[in-house]
């Protein structure tokens, strides 16, 4: 599948995540927590920013080990190394940003089965070194943190009419609670998906 | 259900305080007041107003099938021409075309030069299956080429120059009552076919051939029930020849074998009446009102309406017991048989934006342009003609267009009623749904043709449709509904063939 | 004239339409809204002109804009804009700041409606959908309800009374009478104060073959059956006619009924489809305003079924003119 992979420099690999396969919004992985956590911005880049770690270095363990792992237990083996990951994440998280930690709340331990580090492990990792496999992880996180960041900045700026925590309006305004709950989230998600996928296609089209 | 509510308003008390019980009895309790008050409603209330206003008036209520549309309500087609009698026209030259039924076209067998008899055979039927064409009026024949032609574009035909003068061929020999007796349901088929009888209600099917049923034939229904808005033809044969449809009918009964002949007609008071009294001799003949409702002269409906049977999908009325032939093929079977003369003319009303809205019986081969100016011209410029009537009528591309044998009406607009707009977004209010008489649901067809799913069309039966046009009529969003639809039963078949 | 135009045009049959347009269709709605929106006015007096003037004005301008910006042809002009607006006004109570509906409209128009293809695409009826989303950014402005009248003093609604255990329904019965409810002389939502009014705009909907009696009455008749069974305070059939008459005229029952559950795109377009689609709306709002924290629980209902109207759609298609029913399995055969 990314045999060509290799010739890409990795300056291509690290932008291919963050623009071209974004994982939340072109490639549409990893949905639960981007629609359950991008109530405020702290949120979403603490949830982004941990999720990064872990892909950078999930991908590097994966690639070192892609010759020794047997094919018919690879994914337990992800699995394995995914876990010790988020484990290491969860406990700095605990000791040093214990708030974001209490606020995050299940989805930290839930990352374990976030699909987009799966899926890389599986479709970048297995197959390519573990330089370029680190920026893949960098490039893919990255992305996935900028894009739920950009989600909760929407979501907290209407539901709750404050960024990162600091009131934006005043006294007098009135948030519209609605983009902080439930279906606030999967309005904003495909009002998100739709925009950047008018722009790549009009980008695309003023390229050709 | 008078208890029923009082014991509500009394609440629980008056009843047993096991909530179950009281359940199972306010049911019996309220079914039983239920029926009572039905045998109550229909033994003191129905039945004598039924009595009261006699049996043809419930049978116009009742005779019907679900679904339709009522065109006539918002505009009264008809009144122009109901009243004015069938007038006789022959033109000054007739454009005859080889094929005028469903089938192979005839082969010309006279040349540029030649003189006809009226009533002598020009075409050639390509088999047993097809029926010849014949001269419809005396004279010499001018040319034989291409010619315009309402369905086909264009077809070949035999112009015939019109000596005014209608020499009779003298294959033209009347038979008498007793002959006409004798004759085997094989030898009427064949003076039938040798007249070249087809469906004259539009479809131009062999009437041959819809004869000849290889089972029990229950009902012959003949139909009169022009339900096509703006016609009035049919209307004005059953009351000027109501003898000739009972004789045609009784003719076609023994035909086919029938042991029952049913005249429909929808509405018309005045037609029923005439021809129920033609049909008094001949008891096995009856006379049936039904509701004037379009399509009710389809002949799925017009079988669904009288006898209740439901034609199966992909089925032949054969399949019920039924043959189904149209008022004026009767009349012109009865000539055909007792006069021995071939179909060389039929009624045809023409009307919209014409000088005098009228019917005429005029000569096959007619072209429009003269049936027009017959009438008293066209008003303002035309800009749709439209050969039959405006539900299911097809629109000609110039006026010079010949009247074939199933063209039953020219229908003229000077102004475009059916502009060609853009279509509104479908509201799936539900309408055409309610209007399809064969329970399709149009919008979802259409839905599904657009999204070229042809598999869904399919399932949902589009190759049913009979193009009746009700759900375009009744479409507020001015849909192409069963045009579309139609694009899809077309595209089934055509996957069906491959 | 002789008809020396030679070339005619040519389209395939049927050549004749009948009168009804989308927009003769949106407009009887509309007239048909008109007693209950006076009746509003009269009420609750100019604020109650002011909510409906901007949800409309803002609901068509959104319509407008967004298909000028998409470079679609405008269709402002069917009404349907103006009718989700109106629809939505009546959903607000009188107290209500005028910037609601406003935001309300634009999210019922843009997100609900355009957004999956504009009129007849949209999944759920908007200006219900509108009413939710509103619902839950700022519920204190959406139950805070006011007593018609000019001095506007709050007070809570019958059913709101009933449901908090205000006082017993005798109690809440010799507040707001019968006739009240019916008239609409009670704290409520703008357009579901009164009930007459509003059966008379269903009434008008029917006779103009706008709308089919279908749902309304499987609506209404399945909610009277519902609170018949277990609205009773005795334990189930204990309910008393009166009791249950009142409870079906008080709040939106009667105005989702009529106009909010026969919204056509988001109903079954069958007619057995519409009877089970107006019993199951009636069925569940009934179960929400008993054992949900809502007193109201009409206009969730009807959104409900509004999500399960393609299924019930899809099983309740009629059966084509002499197609023969396969007994048990319908999808093997067809299939083959």
């Amino acid at each position: 599948m990314n045999e060509t992979v290799e010739k890409k420099s990795l300056g291509q690999i690290f932008m291919n995540g963050i623009l071209d396969e974004n994982p939340t919004f072109r490639l549409v992985l990893g949905t639960c927590p981007t629609l359950a956590v991008t109530t405020s911005v702290e949120n979403g880049i603490g949830m982004g920013l941990a999720a990064t770690f872990v892909l950078v270095g999930s991908n590097y363990v994966v690639s070192l080990l892609k010759n020794f792992i047997p094919d018919e237990v690879r994914i337990p083996g992800y699995v394995v190394i995914i876990a010790t990951f988020v484990t290491v994440a969860q406990l700095l998280m605990q000791a040093y940003l214990p708030d974001l930690n209490a606020s995050l709340g299940l989805f930290v331990p839930l990352i374990v089965v976030n699909c987009i580090i799966l899926a890389r492990a599986e479709a970048f990792a297995n197959k390519n070194s573990a330089l370029h496999s680190v920026m893949d992880g960098l490039g893919m996180g990255l992305g996935f943190t900028l894009a739920i960041t950009l989600i909760s900045a929407i979501r907290e700026i209407l539901g709750g009419g404050t960024f990162l925590g600091h009131s934006l309006f005043g006294e007098g305004f009135e948030p519209m609670t609605f983009f902080a709950l439930a279906p606030g989230g999967f309005i904003i998600f495909g009002l998100m998906i739709a925009i950047v996928n008018w722009l790549s296609t009009k980008f695309k089209r003023s390229v050709n | 259900m008078g208890a029923f509510s009082d014991g509500l308003a009394r609440g629980r008390h008056e009843f047993p305080k096991n909530a179950k019980n009281s359940f199972v009895f306010m049911c019996f309790f309220s079914q039983f007041t239920f029926f009572s008050l039905t045998y109550v409603f229909f033994y003191y209330i129905v039945y004598p107003i039924k009595h009261f206003y006699g049996k043809q008036v419930w049978k116009l209520k009742s005779l019907t099938f679900s679904g339709g549309i009522h065109p006539l309500a918002e505009q009264d087609w008809k009144a122009a021409t109901k009243a004015s009698p069938l007038r006789v026209f022959a033109p000054a030259s007739v454009v005859i075309p080889m094929r005028q039924h469903l089938g192979r076209p005839c082969a010309p067998c006279v040349k540029p030069g030649d003189e006809v008899l009226l009533g002598q055979m020009i075409g050639e039927p390509a088999s047993p299956r097809d029926v010849p064409v014949h001269a419809s009026v005396s004279g010499k024949v001018v040319a034989v080429e291409e010619r315009p032609h309402v369905t086909a574009g264009m077809m070949l035909a035999v112009v015939i120059e019109n000596d005014g003068q209608d020499k009779p061929d003298p294959s033209i020999q009347p038979r008498s009552a007793a002959e006409v007796e004798a004759l085997r349901p094989e030898q009427l088929r064949d003076i039938i076919r040798d007249a070249g009888i087809v469906g004259m209600g539009g479809a131009e099917f062999p009437t041959h051939l819809k004869l000849d049923v290889k089972g029990k034939v229950d009902y012959l229904l003949i139909n009169g029930a022009e339900c096509e808005p703006s016609l009035t033809g049919d209307h004005r044969q059953m009351l000027e020849n109501g003898d000739l449809v009972v004789k045609g009918a009784v003719l076609l009964m023994r035909a086919c074998g029938a042991k029952e002949c049913v005249i429909g007609i929808e509405g018309k008071p005045d037609a029923a009446e005439a021809i129920q009294k033609a049909a008094e001799g001949a008891r096995e003949v009856r006379v049936l009102q039904l509701k004037v409702k379009y399509p009710q002269g389809a002949e799925k409906m017009l079988i669904a309406s009288v006898t209740g049977r439901k034609v199966p999908a992909g089925g032949l009325p054969a399949a019920v017991g039924c043959v189904v032939d149209n008022v004026s093929t009767a009349v012109a079977v009865a000539e055909a048989v007792y006069e021995g003369a071939p179909l060389t003319r039929r009624s045809v009303t023409v009307n919209g934006a014409v000088g005098q809205p009228g019917n005429l019986l005029l000569r096959i081969g007619t072209t429009f342009r003269d049936a027009v100016n017959f009438c008293g011209g066209f008003v303002g410029t035309p800009q749709k003609i439209i050969s039959g009537g405006p539900m299911m009528g097809t629109a000609v591309a110039e006026p010079d267009v010949p009247v074939t044998k199933g063209g039953s009406g020219i229908t003229v607009f000077n102004q475009i009623t059916d502009p060609v707009t853009v279509e509104g977004n479908c509201l799936r209010c539900g309408r055409c749904v309610e209007a399809c008489p064969l329970q399709l649901t149009p919008q979802a067809i259409s839905e599904a043709y657009l999204a070229e799913r042809l598999d869904l069309c399919g399932e949902l039966r589009a190759d049913l449709c009979m193009k009746c046009g009700c759900c375009t009529f009744v479409c507020p969003a001015k849909r192409h509904l069963s045009q579309t639809v139609d694009l899809a039963k077309r595209a089934l078949a055509a996957q069906g063939r491959r | 004239m002789d008809g020396t135009l030679e070339k005619m045009y040519v389209a395939p049959s049927p050549h004749i339409r009948d009168k009804h347009t989308t927009q003769r269709i949106m407009a009887d709605v509309l007239i048909a809204l008109l007693p209950a929106a006076a009746a509003a006015v009269y009420f609750y007096g100019a604020s109650a002109l002011l909510l409906m003037a901007a949800s409309v004005a803002a609901a068509v301008l959104a319509e407008y804009v967004w298909q000028k910006a998409n470079r679609q042809r405008v269709t402002v002009s069917d009404l349907s804009a103006a009718v989700t607006g109106l629809l939505l006004a009546f959903n607000m109570p009188a107290s209500a700041p005028v910037w609601m509906p406003v935001i309300g409209a634009v999210f019922a128009i843009i997100i609900v409606k355009q957004l999956f293809g504009g009129l007849g695409h949209n999944f759920i009826n908007p200006a219900l959908a509108a009413r939710g989303a509103l619902m839950a950014s700022w519920p204190s402005h959406m139950t805070s309800f006011v007593m018609p009248g000019a001095d506007a003093v709050s007070s809570a609604t019958p059913l709101g009374m009933i449901k908090e255990g205000a006082g017993t329904f005798a109690d809440v019965t010799a507040r707001f009478s019968l006739t009240d409810v019916l008239t609409g002389r009670i704290p409520g939502c703008l357009g579901e104060v009164s009930a007459v009014l509003l059966l008379a705009g269903g009434i008008y909907l029917i006779a103009r073959k706008v709308i089919q009696p279908r749902i309304p009455v499987a609506m209404l008749g399945s909610m009277i059956v519902m609170l018949w069974i277990f609205g009773g305070e005795g334990g189930l059939f204990s309910a008393s006619a009166y009791a249950v008459l009142y409870q079906v005229a008080c709040g939106g029952a009667v105005l989702g009924a009529v106009f909010m559950a026969t919204d056509y795109a988001t109903t079954p377009v069958t007619p057995v489809g519409q009877w089970i689609f107006g019993a199951g709306a009636g069925v569940l709002a009934v179960i929400i305003r008993l054992l949900g924290t809502y007193p109201e629980g009409v206009s969730y209902a009807i959104l409900l079924m509004n999500v399960a109207a393609p299924l019930i759609e899809k099983l309740t298609r009629p059966t084509p003119f002499g197609v023969q029913k396969p007994a048990g399995k319908k999808a093997g055969g067809s299939a083959a």
